[in-house]
């Protein structure tokens, strides 16, 4: 892209496909976003006195396992990267399908805690049971109980138009507290123990990926990789997301609903029942990535999840991935490499891992205002060209074209 | 003793209601803000994130300049500084208010830990000494009047402030032009602006307002009630406060009555010795209780019109 943007034809580069272009333009603002939030962290980073570049450096080590200077193992932080990954996917749909039906659901957080809590209590109790029937319980207790919790906002919602921002909030430090009461000196502690919960069965834990023994792996033992099964489960929790909303006649609802709730009305949507609905589903996929971080990771309830902002981050994931299935997945495995990378980059570049929260909030910034385009549109037009926020730019494959007609008419 | 005995002889105590008033009050500041900024329109569920800020910066300036007073000031820039972001993000960039708020926290969350690594190393940030901290003050006089005089005069300065403040801000609300005009831009700005109302001038002030009363609560918190900065020190204080406003129905005065009562619980809770319920349980007293006010068995709660709503001038 050599071309000056004097010299650009209108709405970028007609020699690239279609298909390329579409793409460029649907990416270009999550990715201007991430890019805003690095340059702006780079400069908090560097206006601190440390050195940016070491920093990222330390980063992208941890997240991907490439660029290392600590002799890292890259198989070792791949498998950390992805364990962050895994609940991330499954919170991050619990807050974009609500999106989708016009509701903010801040409340994955204290979903995915009663998930937890409900994978614990129940893979606790019947620690006994077999595999083949404990792990399918454990996994749809925590469903049921987020989506019950999630439930609470829908129906207050639904009957009585309670904000279901301030009620997910609520419901959400009703959660943390309801970890710590029940780990902390309550009937879920270990006996003897001090803010840990019993470990659940072992019929109740998900797979490794890798075979949990002493075999060496990339000079590790293959024990120290953690990743496991539960990746198949937060795969197929998208996928269920995409099929939900863009196959089914709930989807069709849902996305009636969001756009504009008098005229779902008048198409025969029940808004009421699609709000209840949304709720109870959103909190399903949140409890369920509670239950599969018990089930797949800690084994047990820790104090650890009092501080957990899983749910929080899964705000990010949504709004970045655009709210699709794929931008889900991409907008996870960011995350999950910044969580991952933070813990190298304190160790390596000794800058502290908060860097990561202060990225994230950039981000959020960055794609709730969409600085760039609004930046963009401020530019002194060049030439002919129109501002590209204005164009009627989504789908317009012919454009060339027409818009060479439409900048021409340009003042 | 049983229970409630107990809690009956602590309610004649001159001292909970000392503490109960301390504990409101860290809550009544944030909530006054939040109640100020949307009734402006905008949306502010960042509390939490400006009075943690606040907190910080507080401590930093505290232990760097010995001065209690001017370190408040810091904290109270300080938090303004983060509500200015808020406000250009969600008034000139038009961003939805609530994904800012949770920026906000997120932000302040990540950069107070940040900066406590960079400037005190990975351990602990330090205590301020006891003369250094902001000083609790008895009337004379008042002071000397049995119980009431220990309940109000005897207190920390930043009670006696907030206390002020809370008159105030009932008063410029509901007595004044200017809170008809922040009333008016909050529940219809389109005719604020043609009767000739600056909206945005009116929700930025507001907004940065409400930033300024959340870095006050992180110094008393901080400097005051606490001597030392910890990272997340505001543990949901800004949410409880946010909960304080809807309860108090986006008033000051019913804000402040809610702040009274999830004060009186903590306080009931500290000075008690019988009470065998989790402290865990206690905590989530607020929230549930919020969550009843929202069911209407406490009578409805509704927010003002254009809270929330982005002004965009023209645009019906």
């Amino acid at each position: 892209m050599a071309a000056s943007p004097a010299t650009l034809p209108r709405r970028g580069a007609p020699w690239l496909p279609d298909p390329i272009r579409r793409a460029g333009r649907v990416l270009a603002i999550p990715l201007g976003s991430v890019v805003f939030a690095f340059f702006v962290g780079g400069l908090i980073v560097a206006a601190s006195g440390d050195n940016p570049f070491a920093a990222y450096q330390g980063l992208v080590c941890g997240g991907f396992g490439t660029f290392c200077t600590g002799g890292q193992i890259p198989a070792l932080q791949i498998s950390n990267t992805i364990v962050y990954v895994i609940p991330l996917i499954m919170a991050g749909v619990a807050v974009a399908l609500p999106f989708r039906a016009g509701l903010f659901n801040i409340g994955a957080e204290g979903q995915f805690l009663v998930g937890a809590i409900a994978c614990t209590t129940i893979g606790v109790k019947f620690s006994g049971l077999p595999a083949p029937l404990l792990l399918p319980l454990v996994l749809v207790g925590g469903m049921v109980a987020g989506a019950l919790w999630a439930g609470v906002a829908g129906v207050l919602k639904a009957t009585i138009g309670a904000h279901e921002v301030v009620t997910t909030i609520m419901l959400n430090y009703v959660a943390q507290w309801l970890v710590r009461f029940l780990i902390v000196g309550g009937p879920l502690q270990l006996p003897g123990g001090f803010s840990v919960s019993s470990p659940i069965g072992s019929g109740a834990q998900l797979a490794t990926i890798l075979p949990h023994d002493n075999q060496l792996i990339f000079g590790l033992p293959s024990s120290v990789y953690r990743i496991h099964t539960g990746l198949f489960i937060a795969l197929a929790a998208a996928a269920v997301y995409a099929f939900l909303l863009w196959r089914t006649s709930l989807g069709y609802e849902i996305r009636a609903a969001g756009q504009s709730q008098r005229a779902a009305r008048y198409a025969g949507v029940s808004v009421r029942r699609t709000i209840i609905v949304t709720m109870l589903i959103a909190g399903a996929f949140s409890g369920l990535a509670g239950a599969v971080q018990i089930a797949g990771v800690d084994h047990n309830l820790t104090d650890k999840y009092f501080s957990d902002s899983t749910g929080f981050d899964a705000i990010a994931v949504a709004l970045l991935g655009l709210g699709s299935a794929v931008g889900i997945v991409l907008a996870a495995i960011l995350f999950g490499a910044l969580h991952a990378g933070g813990s190298v980059m304190q160790s390596d570049a000794g800058i502290s891992g908060s860097l990561v929260q202060v990225l994230q909030a950039l981000i959020l910034f960055s794609i709730a205002a969409n600085f760039l385009s609004t930046i963009w549109l401020r530019l002194p037009r060049i030439g002919h060209q129109q501002p590209a926020g204005q164009a009627p730019a989504m789908g317009t494959e012919g454009a060339p074209e027409t818009g060479e007609k439409g900048g021409a008419g340009e003042p | 003793m049983t229970v409630v005995s107990e809690i009956f002889h602590l309610l004649l105590t001159a001292d909970l209601w000392q503490a109960t008033l301390a504990a409101s009050v860290l809550l009544l500041l944030p909530a006054l803000g939040g109640v100020i900024s949307e009734r402006s329109g905008v949306v502010n569920i960042a509390m939490e994130g400006m009075m943690l800020t606040g907190a910080f910066f507080g401590v930093v300036a505290d232990l760097a300049w010995h001065n209690p007073w001017a370190a408040t000031a810091v904290a109270i820039l300080a938090g303004g500084a983060m509500a200015l972001i808020h406000a250009v993000v969600s008034i000139r960039f038009r961003a939805d208010q609530i994904v800012s708020g949770i920026a906000i926290n997120i932000f302040a969350a990540g950069l107070t830990v940040f900066l406590v690594n960079r400037i005190y190393g990975l351990q602990n940030v330090g205590h301020v000494s006891q003369s250094e901290l902001l000083p609790n003050i008895d009337i004379p006089l008042l002071g000397a009047i049995p119980f009431v005089g220990r309940v109000l005069f005897q207190q920390n300065v930043v009670v006696y402030a907030a206390l002020i403040l809370l008159v105030l801000v009932q008063l410029i609300l509901f007595r004044t032009r200017l809170g008809l005009r922040i009333r008016a831009v909050g529940e219809h700005p389109q005719a604020a602006d043609t009767a000739g109302i600056n909206v945005y001038l009116i929700r930025y002030g507001a907004v940065i307002t409400s930033g300024l009363l959340c870095g006050l609560a992180g110094a008393f918190l901080a400097i005051g009630v606490s001597n030392t900065f910890v990272p997340n020190m505001t543990d949901g204080r800004g949410y409880i406060a946010l909960a304080a406003m809807i309860f108090g129905k986006w008033t000051p005065m019913g804000a402040f009555v809610a702040c009274l009562i999830f004060g009186l619980g903590e306080a009931i809770y500290a000075n008690n010795s019988t009470i065998e319920v989790s402290p865990y349980v206690l905590s989530m007293l607020p929230y549930i209780l919020v969550l009843l006010v929202l069911t209407g068995v406490v009578g409805r709660s509704i927010p003002p019109a254009a809270d929330g709503i982005p002004y965009v001038p023209g645009t019906e």
